[in-house]
Order: structure tokens, then sequence, then C-alpha cells
């Protein structure tokens, strides 16, 4: 089975800002990271293959320092890395990086699976798999949870809502995004640190993608950041623990210990 | 750690590097050289493990990758409850393959891209989630008689459940203690070394930045405050002659050299 996941370098959340002129985030000096959701995806790819065979593709697209989450999703047990990176993808949009994407896995020569975190935390739009799906012309969920089997023809997977989930069974080759609560991401180790260092990662080009270059860039996206606002101030939830001090002692340590505080 | 305390053996932390570290050969080459350094002085080198919840690279693996030698009685490995339990059995037989004996076991700190220790895993019943003392007992029971199991003390948390927390480490297993940072005498601290039978390390807070130890004692401490570690340092060993010293963020350019002559009879 061919497993591609699509990752993305981010800035640290608690460095990001945006830039007032031209409402995008601010990306020079800030320290860069692999897009949280997309350890995950790379975590269920590295499964599914020691579960069924085959190899884990992670791909991205950026500029070449994108290259260090390759790196880092290669210690996490890729096999291989691919980057997109050229001036003419400059300034894409989700709708025009979808479409560079889907051509590179073309290029890889398919895919049986293709998997995406929920979203990127930069730009929240969780636009990007359900991309892929539509210019590959392949099926898709998103929100996948746990992928209960996986078979050379076909995955069940289980996608989360927020009242419930539902349990779908897919033909391949298809395009999943997935959330976290699918696994545990492991925690790569020094070996596998300093042995994804000296992978030879290929930076792939429009050309070399047989990518459009009037769908790529600025120029091919067909959507424009016209204003950036704060969202509205979270509502914090709470909730109130009553009864007898022992209980409520009790229930607020279990709280704190399920969200790994204490 | 009875040996250490008579034979004036400082216990010092060595941090392995960040996972995200942007400059690993150079972090890896510090380590290697820190390590090193305390081996030759005969000092006891203690391994942090993802301290402060950070994800760094295990001790264990630091020293099989970089091939660095082990004295059984010179390294001290920490374990928290943040692995997974594979994980958790790795780091078991990489320390019994090393000859190393001494772990110093606590609940330690996690992070969302930590995972943690399962009651079901470690065959803990009756608990909703792991501590070091489950943590203790499972060594104990998994692996009988090959580690010096050490646990932390805190003398400000509040001192009854302190005490208690205590006595259930050491009815898991606990065999010595290692407190949190102590810069002055202690009334805690006396009461610990007057009613318990183990021996007992102070952690000497080596920075001269005193405030980051706000948050660990419960009061703030101005940022402004003149620390002297060393003097600090030989007025523990003045005050509490019986006790070994763990040494934390100990400055190996300005104050490594100054050591020799701080821990005199």
């Amino acid at each position: 089975m061919r497993i591609v996941v699509c990752i993305k370098q981010v800035p640290a959340t608690h460095d990001a800002s945006i830039d007032p002129e031209t409402k995008r985030i601010v990306r020079e000096g800030v320290k860069a990271i692999l897009n949280p959701f997309d350890t995950y995806a790379v975590e269920e790819g590295v499964l599914l293959r020691e579960r069924l065979g085959g190899e884990v593709v992670v791909l991205s697209m950026g500029p070449p320092k994108a290259e260090a989450v390759l790196r880092e999703a290669v210690s996490q047990g890729a096999d291989r890395a691919v980057l997109l990176s050229h001036r003419a993808f400059g300034g894409s949009d989700t709708w025009a990086t979808s479409y560079a994407l889907a051509c590179a896995i073309r290029t890889l020569g398919g895919a049986d699976l293709v998997i995406c975190g929920k979203q990127a935390v930069d730009g929240d739009t969780a636009q990007v798999g359900p991309g892929i799906a539509a210019h590959l012309g392949w099926p898709q969920a998103t929100h996948v949870m746990q992928i209960r089997s996986a078979n050379p023809g076909s995955i069940v997977a289980v996608r989360m809502h927020e009242d419930g989930y539902d349990v779908c069974e897919l033909s391949l080759p298809v395009v999943i995004t997935v959330v976290k609560d699918i696994n545990q991401p492991r925690i790569p180790t020094l070996r596998s640190s300093l042995a994804s260092r000296k992978i030879n990662i290929p930076v792939w080009t429009p050309d070399m993608i047989a990518a459009d270059t009037a769908r790529i860039g600025l120029d091919g996206s067909p959507t424009r950041v016209v204003k950036t606002e704060p969202p509205p101030p979270r509502q914090n939830a709470s909730c109130r623990i009553e009864g007898p001090p022992a209980v409520c002692a009790a229930a607020l340590v279990r709280e704190l210990r399920i969200r790994n505080l204490v | 750690m009875k040996q250490h305390i008579a034979n004036h053996i400082y216990h010092v932390e060595i941090l392995p590097p960040k996972q995200d570290s942007e400059k690993l050969d150079a972090d890896l080459q510090t380590f290697a050289e820190k390590y090193q350094r305390v081996l030759d002085s005969d000092y006891c080198i203690c391994l942090t493990d993802n301290a402060m919840g950070h994800l760094s690279f295990q001790g264990t693996e630091m020293i099989q990758e970089l091939g660095l030698p082990v004295k059984p009685e010179q390294v001290m490995i920490h374990l928290n409850t943040f692995h997974t339990k594979a994980n958790l059995d790795e780091i078991l037989h990489a320390c019994i393959e090393k000859g190393i004996r001494d772990l110093l076991v606590v609940t330690g700190d996690g992070s969302d891209r930590l995972p943690k220790l399962h009651p079901a895993d470690i065959g803990a019943a009756g608990v909703e989630s792991v501590t070091s003392v489950e943590l203790l007992r499972y060594i104990g029971q998994a692996h009988p008689g090959a580690f010096n199991l050490g646990v932390a003390f805190n003398p400000y948390e509040p001192e009854e459940h302190e005490f208690t927390k205590l006595d259930r480490k050491i009815a898991a297993g606990a065999m010595f203690i290692i407190t949190q940072p102590v810069i002055a005498r202690n009334a805690v601290v006396d009461k610990l070394l007057a009613t318990c039978p183990l021996p007992v390390a102070l952690e000497a807070w080596m920075s001269k930045k005193l405030h980051l130890l706000s948050q660990a004692v419960g009061y703030e401490i101005p940022e402004n405050t003149v620390f002297d570690p060393i003097e600090t340092l030989r007025l523990l060993h003045r005050t509490y002659p019986q006790c070994g010293m763990y040494l934390s963020l100990l400055g190996f350019k300005t104050q490594y050299h100054l050591l020799t002559d701080t821990w005199v009879s």
C-alpha cells in the first residue's frame, strides 16, 4: 500500500502574527514547526504501513526550509519525502495548493491512501485535504478519528462530529483528514532523528509535476484574503463540581489527570 | 546513595537536548562533554526525562547513540510516567544492559505530545492514573533487585500530604530521596531527616536566577534577588552534613571548577 501524507510547516502559534498590510501570517523570524495535526497523520500512515506493508511518502509544499518538517516526519517513521518548492508556488491559496499536491501525487505514481491533518493551525481552513480529493476525483472522509479496518481495497473509517460519529466504508484510493483522537504519535528517537538528516529529499518544481502554472501561485488562486480579524473571545468552558469535599477533590484530580496536568 | 554521601559524590543534573533543537550537533557535543566531565570528576551524572514536559531525547538513548561510557555507580536516570509501556520497558532494559542501577522515579510533567502510562499497562489496579507510586511498584516487580529506586520530596507542598505521599512511595520500594531545591535550613526538611530512615540528597539550585524558583516554592521571589549559589551550597553542606547534594542548573563554565573545595567535612 502506498500512503502519501501531506504535511505543512507552520509558525509556532505562540509566535504568530498577522501583517496588517497583506493580511497574511508573518513567517519571517518566527519559529517554524510541523503542523501539530500532521503528526497524527504521519503516525496513522506509519501504523497502517506497519500493519499492511508498503511505504509512507511525506509531501509538503513550501520554501526550502520546509524540508525540516519533512525530515521530522521521516524521523517519525515515514520512508521518504518530497518537497514542492519554487517561486511559482508562492502565494497559492488552498485550491491552488491542493492542485499542486494532487499533481505531485500523480507524479509519484498515485497512492492508495492520502492522509492529511484535519487542518493547519496557521490558516485553519481545513480545505486542502478535501481539495486534493476534488482534484484527484477521489472519495474523501474528513475528521477521521479511527480507521477501524483496512485492507488493500478499502478502509472503514470512523468520522467525528460535534454530536457523535459515523462509520463509513471507502474504496481505495481515498483521501482522509484526521483528528487528534486517532492515535498517539510516537516520539522520534535520537537514532531516527540523526538518520532522517541524511536522507535525500528531492525538490520538485511545477514542470516536474506537470502542473499548469496558470493554476498555481497567486495568479492561480481564486480566493483572496480581504480582511483578517481576531475571533470573538472564546467562551471558556467551565464545569462545576458539586458534592462533599472529598468527592469534589477526587473529581477535580480526575479531570486534571485526564488532561495530563497532574 | 549512602556511598555517594559518604564519599562526597555530587549528583550533577544534565538535560539531554530537546527534540526541536535547531543546533542538534552542537547540543549533542555539549552534552557529551558535560557527561564526560562529570564522569571524570567521579561525580554522579543525573539525566532528566523530558523535564518540564519539554520533548527531549532520552538519557539512555543518548548514552547508546553517542557511545558514552557508563560507570554504574555514576549514572542516574530520571524516569517519569509519560511514556508508552513499550518505551518504558525499553528504557529499563537499556539501563540493565548498561549496568545503570540508580533511577529517580517521578510522576513528571506531561504535555500534549507525550504519551501517558495507563494503569492497566503496568498492572496497577484501583487507580485512575499512574503516579510515581505505581511506577515504583511496577519497576520493583518487573525487575526485582535490579535498581536503586529514588523518589522526589517537595518540602513546599502541604506537609501532611507530602509525608503521606512519601510513605506510599517508601511502601512501593523507594530507597533514597531527592528534594526540591532547598536554599537554607528548612523545617520540613529537618522533619524529613529526623523521621525518615532513607538517605536524602538536597537539590541545590545552582542558577543565580533565584526568581525562577518562585513556582516551585509557592511564593514570589523578586527577579532582582541577589543569590550566590556556591555560597548557598556551602551553607547547605554545613547545615545538612548528613545529606547528599543534587546540583541543578550548574554552570559548567563558571561554577564547575569551584566544586572541588565546597564539600568539606
